[in-house]
């Protein structure tokens, strides 16, 4: 991994075209700025860490749970969320 | 229209010849699973609400996903980062249709979760998808799809949209 030191206010180029400002520094945490263009996505880190471990979890399936068997309940059910609604009330 | 025919062996349903009409590809593939492109939705009678995605480049790969307003029929999504994002900026929103992953590894049907921060945005006409990373969103990614005894996360999630 390429580490580097940067002034608050100053920039780093990653490509051609994203740029990370450092904005300001304060107590262990650091805001950055990014420009980048529209179709770059830019994340937390832990966000996509979190959907990445929430997909490989979902892909498991098969034996675990017979679907046909919530299919059914879900549709026994109605729509679950009228019945939290309801209980909101 | 492509007329293309693929074949393939699944786990769930056995071999099956799935249209080229339902087969979406992934320019991105998804977050753990870059590397798959292609995805067929299969619809059943038998296992709605619930679809397969299934992975036609890996055919042991396979989701389950649903119509998320089935369950929270307030679920809202940026519709201008998902054009900017996928690169569909001003095709009808009627082209557009929004999935959610479900998660059965729980092993019972009352503690399946839905990821509500990675929904599948599909393009019907386009034929392409992407999975949608909602960042800075209170929407869980465990958000139960029946109302739990412990009210799963449905109460929760709707308080925090409404804030």
């Amino acid at each position: 991994m390429l580490v580097l030191t940067r002034k608050v206010g100053e920039k780093l180029l990653i490509g051609d075209d994203v740029v990370i400002s450092i904005v300001e520094v304060n107590r262990g945490s650091v805001r950055i700025g990014v420009e980048a263009p529209h179709h770059v996505s830019v994340l937390r880190f832990e966000v996509y860490q979190r959907i990445q471990e929430e997909n490989l979890a979902a892909s498991r399936i098969g034996s675990a749970m017979d679907i046909q068997q919530a299919a059914a309940l879900f549709r026994r059910q109605g729509a679950p969320s009228e019945v939290v609604g309801e209980k909101d009330k | 229209m492509k007329v293309s025919l693929y074949k393939i062996e699944t786990k769930q349903f056995g071999r099956m010849d799935i249209d080229g009409d339902k087969v979406y590809t992934m320019p991105d593939g998804m977050p753990g699973f870059s590397g798959m492109k292609r995805f067929a939705i299969i619809e059943r009678e038998e296992i709605w609400p619930f679809h397969s995605y299934q992975s036609l480049d890996d055919p042991t790969l396979v989701f389950y996903i649903m119509d998320p307003y089935l369950f929270k029929s307030d679920y809202t999504v940026d519709m201008e980062q998902v054009a900017r994002e996928a690169g569909w900026e001003g095709d009808p929103a009627g082209d557009i249709r929004l999935y959610v992953i479900v998660n059965t590894s729980a092993g019972v049907p009352e503690r399946i979760t839905a990821n509500l921060i990675g929904p599948i945005v599909v393009h019907t006409k386009r034929l392409e998808a992407i999975q949608l990373v909602l960042h800075n969103s209170l929407y869980s990614h465990q958000h139960r799809i029946f109302s739990g005894e412990n009210g799963g996360g449905g109460a929760d999630s709707r308080r925090a949209v409404s804030a």
